[in-house]
């Protein structure tokens, strides 16, 4: 939330400025169907209102993309007895479930960290909003970023192309283990070191045709889909016993 | 050739699931254990979520075992009324098992009180099948008449009132021993998502004495019992059943069950419980080294 009103702020804001952005997503839904393995968007725009002959300024793009928020539990392990068991936890609120950062330049040269933090941009400047922890929550946070960038849930590359002065254009990885839900595509012109302009365009993603109604029956007649799910395994299982039969 | 599964919300190789469902259907046909104490893991190791994995292999579970239980039934070999003896048993252990479940999960203990419960419960029952097969092997091959299994003092199992004629097992024992057995099994299969095979069986042979040939049927019907009421709860309760990857492992499963019959046949008693007992130990080992090792990273994490 408090993003959003920044953003909207900027945008609003700052009328004044010289150049602009104006930018736009391949793809506003994706839709996860059977044979889902991941796909790819393209994120791309334009810098505009630069004046012709004004030499090139030092301009950057960054290109976010944010999944739905979501919980995410750390343990850690430590040695009990012998025995090595679950015996700390952090329970970090409001990460997001995918977090996909091109950027045209590495971040430091970017922008100074204060400005980076404040949009949170980059993996680093990740915070959860809300923490259950007993104690010191940092390295649960490392934690969590080192096993989701395993997952390639969590990216940050230097993957933005300038096609020309003004022209850009970013290819965002959505693996195949992404969640459903609503998804923000965030694109930040700086300048400077500053934020000049910025843009935030929703994105779906959602489950379609079969596996879409599969969850819903899973999720509405609970009763009905188990019995559904015992009676594919009893009429499975009876079948094979007549198919297999043999003489003996 | 990836398959999205609706509910484990992910793409899986389903060619690799298939081999899963068929290795460990052979393993449930030859020894008439469900298989879930190894397909359960292999999904966990796979990446699909430990609840859907618990919940999903259940389906598995099922259809192997109707699939082998039908196949011991056509060779009579099967004791209904000891079925539903332990059966009873198993339903109320079940309802037990998921309320624990809830509780422990809660406390974050799950993995660890499944471990420590694992490991001397099949560490125990891994060793005593392997001595006992191997004696037997041995005399066999030495031309001595088979050792007989020597009684164990079971006194006060013979003690115990409400005795009833198991005309099948030609035993007449209390039902008190099975009705507990098939209660604790049934906890376990709800807190573990296992079907209990591999404890039911050793239990029946070595505590109940049923004669070998009739214990891989009966232990089949009791697991499909439970099975079937443990899905119903955990699709009701945690909606964490999926159909595709049942699907996908049940036709593994059933064809895999059905050659595991077929060999289990070639074989003689002692040689399946030696090769059980191996593969019960490994088990063990393996739980034990995941407890005592050095993990290499010690943070893990969890949804919500």
């Amino acid at each position: 939330m408090r993003r959003a009103a920044l953003l909207a702020f900027l945008f609003f804001a700052s009328p004044a400025a010289a150049e602009q952005l104006v930018s736009g997503v391949s793809q506003d839904l994706i839709q996860i169907t059977s044979t889902y393995k991941g796909s790819d968007i393209v994120v791309f725009g334009a810098i505009e209102g630069q004046a012709p002959g004004e030499p090139r300024a030092r301009r950057d793009i960054v290109v976010v993309v944010r999944g739905p928020e979501s919980d995410i539990t750390v343990r850690r392990r430590d040695r009990v007895a012998g025995v090595w068991i679950n015996h700390d936890a952090a329970k970090l609120s409001g990460m997001p479930a995918y977090y996909f950062l091109a950027s045209s330049r590495p971040l430091k040269d970017i922008a100074p960290q204060s400005a980076l933090s404040h949009y949170s941009i980059g993996l680093q400047n990740l915070q959860p909003d809300t923490v259950h922890s007993h104690h010191d929550y940092e390295p649960f946070r490392q934690a969590a970023l080192r096993h989701l960038i395993k997952d390639k849930l969590y990216t940050e590359t230097g993957g933005v192309e300038f096609l020309s002065e003004t022209l850009f254009r970013a290819h965002v990885p959505v693996p195949a283990g992404v969640v459903r839900g609503q998804y923000k595509v965030e694109v930040y012109l700086f300048r400077d070191g500053e934020v000049q302009s910025a843009q935030s365009t929703p994105l779906f993603i959602d489950q379609t045709g079969l596996e879409r109604r599969l969850y819903n029956f899973a999720h509405n007649q609970p009763f009905g889909y188990g019995l559904a799910a015992v009676a594919m395994a009893v009429i499975m299982g009876w079948i094979s016993s007549l198919l297999f039969r043999r003489p003996t | 050739m990836e398959i999205y599964l609706p509910i484990a919300e992910m793409s899986v190789q389903w060619i690799v699931i298939l081999g899963m469902g068929l290795g460990v259907g052979f393993l449930s046909g030859l020894f008439g254990v469900g298989g879930g104490f190894l397909l359960t893991p292999l999904l966990v190791f796979y990446g699909i979520p430990s609840g859907v994995a618990v919940a999903t292999t259940l389906s598995h579970i099922t259809a192997s075992s109707i699939s082998g239980a039908l196949t011991q039934w056509k060779k009579r070999a099967i004791d209904f009324k000891m079925a539903g003896v332990m059966l009873a048993g198993g339903l109320a252990g079940t309802g037990v098992g998921v309320w624990l479940f809830a509780i422990m999960r809660r406390a974050g203990q799950m993995d660890l009180v499944v471990s420590l419960t694992y490991v001397p419960m099949l560490g125990i029952i891994g060793g005593i099948m392997l001595r006992e097969s191997l004696r037997t092997l041995r005399a066999r091959q030495t031309g001595n008449a088979p050792g007989r299994i020597h009684p164990v003092n079971h006194v006060w199992i013979h003690g115990l009132p409400l005795k009833a004629r198991f005309r099948q097992s030609r035993l007449y024992i209390s039902i008190i021993p099975p009705i507990v057995i098939g209660f604790l099994v049934g906890a376990m299969s709800a807190i573990m998502g296992v079907g209990g095979g591999f404890i039911i069986i050793p239990a029946m042979i070595y505590l109940l004495r049923m004669p070998t040939n009739v214990v891989i049927g009966t232990s089949l019907v009791q697991i499909i019992g439970v099975a079937i009421v443990t899905t119903l709860l955990q699709a009701t309760s945690n909606y964490a059943v999926d159909i595709v990857l049942a699907a996908i492992l049940v036709v593994g499963g059933v064809v895999g069950a059905q050659f595991g019959v077929r060999a289990g046949a070639k074989l003689r008693g002692e040689q399946i419980r030696f090769l059980l007992a191996l593969l019960v130990l490994a088990v063990a080992l393996k739980l034990l080294w995941d407890l005592v090792v050095t993990p290499a990273d010690f943070y893990s994490i969890g949804g919500s």
